[in-house]
């Protein structure tokens, strides 16, 4: 099984107990985590795919590192929201 | 391009100027959304006259660069999404701080016309993803404008949203993983010319881009959004946001879909579309609220949508595209008035049932005139907007008699949404509750409010010129 | 078995077991550190699989800055009462069924993608490299080729500011300043000024650049002003939003003084593209630019400002 082969699957895998935490939470902060799980699943994909070619594949990793950026702005203000729902609640 | 491209640049440095100068952000963002209306107006032309263009953006080869292609349907979307924020922000310049709209709206949505226009310009997977997060954390911004009473729906907006868009982009690596484009006309060329099973991919996209654009069933956020969020941003959510995925699901399969798949894809579109119809025109008749009624008739309404994608994807009939973008512009117009007219009805008569319009043929008769006009194309009217799109969604299916199923179900579609609008009128002509002595609603919001509903109703006159351009 | 394929089998099976650990954990605490530990082996994975830009920027992004975030929000959670948790809808065997199925169906169909691949858009970028004003392709991929996915990422960044704003979580418990952490900051913030500036400044040549260089920038500063040592950053102030907004003023600059400079009667206009002898110093004023209203805004989203929230 090659490098490529072996993160694709860990990479599936991901994805699946990322979905799990999102369908099942319970608390909302631990969907956000789940969230940000299939996020590393997707970039895990992409960045796997970029090292099918030697060098890897520079525009793959930009396009991450724009995903990557994009991932935490959603969690920053889905955290704030999740803050001050549960301040609400108590 | 110069023109579209102009109409896109414009919000977005509307935006940046509301966020330094807060004082003048109302007039400063109104204004760009007029002179955007213009400006799209200068891009349609320019394609009618000279044909369509395309643009790289930073002059680099195709699929170095992200794409951008200006053609007939682009340009009138591009028209349809200034011409909704230039009537929205005219209604709320009129009566934002009466309504107690915060000043943050103003920023935000002009952000958010930057991110449609530059989702309907353009045809790179990849940049839809940016401008479908950009779209998506906006409108989850907006709702949040109402305050504490939004926090439910905004978070449940928000997670679904995110959700979709990993879906979203799970399905774009999967394309580049298998053909290495992110340009969709060139990922086109690689699929027709060796052809790969990307179902899954497809599959993956489809589900993100159906949560997005609330289509049945995974509609269901959307109406507990409206229902939160302040009237115009209801306005633009159903009117707009909803429709650019809806027009990026309708690139996505037209093009990047094998023969095989399309008849899958679109036994799945007819038949969620009927769905939606059918439930969607259901629960709008069973809720007790006007704007959870109102949301109710977007999600029946996108049902249409889906049935001429449908139809499209399996009969392979230009017409259907026509219907589908009719459909897309008849209902952003009638929806916009409909909201703003609740909204300024809510907002005088002080309620959020059904019950609060009880006699408001009397006490705002041109608020509810413009619930009435907008009501007729909704239901689909002649000679209305709503009309011209379901008449050339029926008449193609004469001919195909193996989908004669479609023709009750879009029949029960339509009374259930004459229904849920003769409700409301006909509650409009009780007699009124009492009101105040000095109960004087102002004017102007409610004649911006009706001025979309008489567009939709003159859209016929256009009708001819519309589908030609989106034929073609 | 050679020590290559040990260290990625291993460095797998961690990833999947921190990633269940942490959906599982019955601490939310727990979860969160657990969370943290992954983004650090998910940048080690991203090395070994030759991103170094991504290893720099999810350690720093990824890792860093999310868990300060979520640790963030856990603090502002009050601790009176266990807040009332409503469990996910579907059953778990349902949830677990569901899950394992996708996880197979997505892993076959990964499986399937050709291990060379059919085209790629490397040999058009390297071939492109040269004109693009810097040298290192990443940096030429965000600043150049697509620009404009990049002025969007800024803006959903600041779209993040402007909505978490609009939320305005309460302020989170006053702390007890520990004497060590503020000695500590104050020698740490010449030096992590000084990385981030180096970073951005290799970020031309080699892996770096601007995100990265901002997310070390507002680490020093978020350890700053939890040591209570940085005054409050308010948005009211004009140059907080100066700050702000100087990444997308200065990609909107350099894209309308490229138009002018480009401009040719009779044709259509070229948006965001660099003239040849000024690509790289406007790739390096974007990025400087850049790297300010990044490390600013992740400072404002982690340590947010008191705002009332109207009801």
């Amino acid at each position: 099984m090659s490098l490529v082969h072996w993160y694709l699957l860990i990479a599936a895998a991901l994805w699946g107990i990322g979905c799990y935490g999102l369908i099942r939470g319970p608390e909302l902060l631990r969907r956000i985590i789940a969230l940000n799980l299939m996020g590393a699943a997707v970039f895990l994909v992409m960045v796997t795919l970029a090292a099918r070619t030697e060098p890897a594949d520079g525009v793959l990793h930009a396009l991450v590192l724009t995903g990557l950026v994009v991932a935490v702005s959603a969690t920053a203000f889905a955290l704030a929201l999740v803050a001050r729902t549960l301040s609400e609640q108590a | 391009m110069n023109f579209a491209l102009a109409a896109a640049l414009l919000p977005l440095l509307a935006a940046v100027l509301a966020l330094c100068w807060r004082r003048q952000a109302a007039w400063l963002v109104w204004l760009s959304t007029l002179f955007s209306l213009l400006l799209a107006l200068a891009a349609l032309w320019q394609v009618v006259t000279a044909g369509p263009t395309t643009m790289q953006l930073g002059g680099w080869q195709t699929g170095l660069a992200i794409r951008w292609q200006l053609n007939e349907l682009s340009a009138l979307l591009l028209l349809m999404t200034a011409l909704i924020h230039s009537l929205v922000a005219s209604y709320s310049l009129s009566q934002w701080r009466a309504a107690g709209l915060s000043a943050d709206f103003w920023p935000l949505s002009a952000l958010l016309q930057a991110a449609l226009s530059s989702l309907f310009l353009s045809v790179d997977l990849f940049n839809w993803y940016v401008t479908l997060e950009l779209l998506g954390l906006a409108a989850v911004a907006l709702v949040l404008l109402s305050g504490k009473k939004a926090l439910q729906a905004a978070m449940r907006y928000l997670l679904l949203s995110l959700a979709a868009s990993l879906c979203y982009l799970l399905g774009v690596a999967l394309l580049y993983g298998h053909y290495g484009w992110l340009d969709v006309p060139q990922l086109a060329v690689a699929i027709s010319e060796h052809p790969v099973d990307h179902r899954l991919a497809l599959w993956l996209i489809t589900a993100g881009l159906m949560l997005k654009a609330a289509l049945w069933p995974l509609h269901i956020w959307l109406p507990a959004a409206h229902a939160a969020a302040p009237a115009p941003v209801s306005a633009l959510l159903s009117a707009l946001v909803v429709k650019g995925p809806l027009f990026m699901l309708y690139m996505i399969w037209s093009q990047l879909a094998g023969p095989e798949l399309v008849v899958t894809g679109s036994w799945l579109f007819l038949l969620t579309g009927s769905m939606a119809l059918l439930a969607g025109g259901w629960s709008a008749l069973r809720t007790p609220y006007a704007k959870v009624m109102v949301a109710y008739s977007t999600v029946a309404q996108l049902g249409y949508g889906l049935l001429a994608l449908g139809l499209m994807l399996q009969l392979s009939d230009p017409v259907f595209t026509q219907a589908l973008f009719l459909f897309v512009l008849a209902h952003a117009l009638a929806k916009t008035s409909t909201f703003l007219a609740v909204g300024e009805m809510q907002l005088r008569l002080g309620g959020k049932r059904l019950s609060t319009f009880r006699g408001a043929s009397q006490t705002m008769p041109l608020a509810m005139f413009a619930v009435a006009v907008a009501g007729g194309s909704l239901i689909g009217l002649p000679p209305s907007g709503g009309f011209v799109a379901k008449w050339h969604l029926l008449l193609p299916l004469w001919q195909h008699s193996q989908l004669w199923w479609l023709l009750p179900v879009i029949l029960a579609g339509t009374l259930l949404s004459a229904a849920y609008i003769f409700r409301l009128v006909v509650l409009a002509f009780n007699r009124a509750k009492p009101v105040s002595p000095d109960f004087a609603p102002a004017l102007l919001p409610q004649w911006l409010a009706l001025l979309p509903a008489l567009l939709v109703w003159m859209l016929a006159f256009a009708s001819g010129a519309l589908l030609s351009w989106l034929g073609g | 078995m050679s020590g290559d394929f040990w260290f990625d089998a291993l460095l797998g099976v961690l990833l999947l077991v921190l990633a269940l650990a942490t959906i599982q954990a019955r601490q939310l605490a727990a979860a969160v550190m657990l969370y943290v530990v992954f983004g650090l082996m998910l940048a080690l994975a991203w090395a070994r699989l030759g991103a170094a830009d991504l290893a720099l920027a999810e350690a720093a992004i990824g890792a860093g800055l999310t868990g300060a975030l979520l640790f963030s929000a856990l603090a502002r959670q009050p601790k009176s009462i266990t807040p009332p948790v409503r469990a996910g809808k579907m059953a778990p065997l349902a949830a677990l069924m569901l899950c394992i199925s996708m996880g197979t169906v997505l892993g076959w169909t990964l499986w399937q993608l050709p291990l060379q691949p059919a085209h790629s858009q490397l040999p058009a970028a390297l071939e492109q490299l040269g004109s693009s004003g810097t040298e290192h392709l990443v940096t030429a991929v965000l600043l150049n080729f697509r620009a404009w996915d990049t002025l969007l990422e800024l803006l959903v960044l600041l779209l993040a500011l402007l909505g978490t704003r609009l939320v305005a979580a309460p302020e989170p418990a006053a702390l007890q300043h520990w004497p060590l952490a503020r000695q500590w900051s104050i020698r740490l913030l010449p030096l992590l000024v000084l990385v981030a500036f180096f970073v951005l400044w290799r970020g031309a040549t080699a892996p770096g650049g601007a995100f990265q260089a901002g997310a070390l920038l507002a680490a020093a500063l978020v350890v700053l002003r939890l040591n209570g040592q940085l005054p409050m950053l308010s948005f009211g102030a004009w140059w907080v939003r100066a700050l702000i907004l100087a990444g997308v003023l200065a990609f909107l600059l350099a894209g309308l003084l490229s138009l002018w400079l480009n401009w040719q009667p009779e044709q259509a206009v070229q948006w965001l593209s660099w003239p040849l002898p000024l690509a790289k110093g406007l790739i390096l004023l974007i990025e400087l630019c850049a790297t300010l209203a990044i490390g600013l805004t992740l400072t404002l989203l982690v340590v947010g400002e008191r705002k009332e929230l109207t009801a």
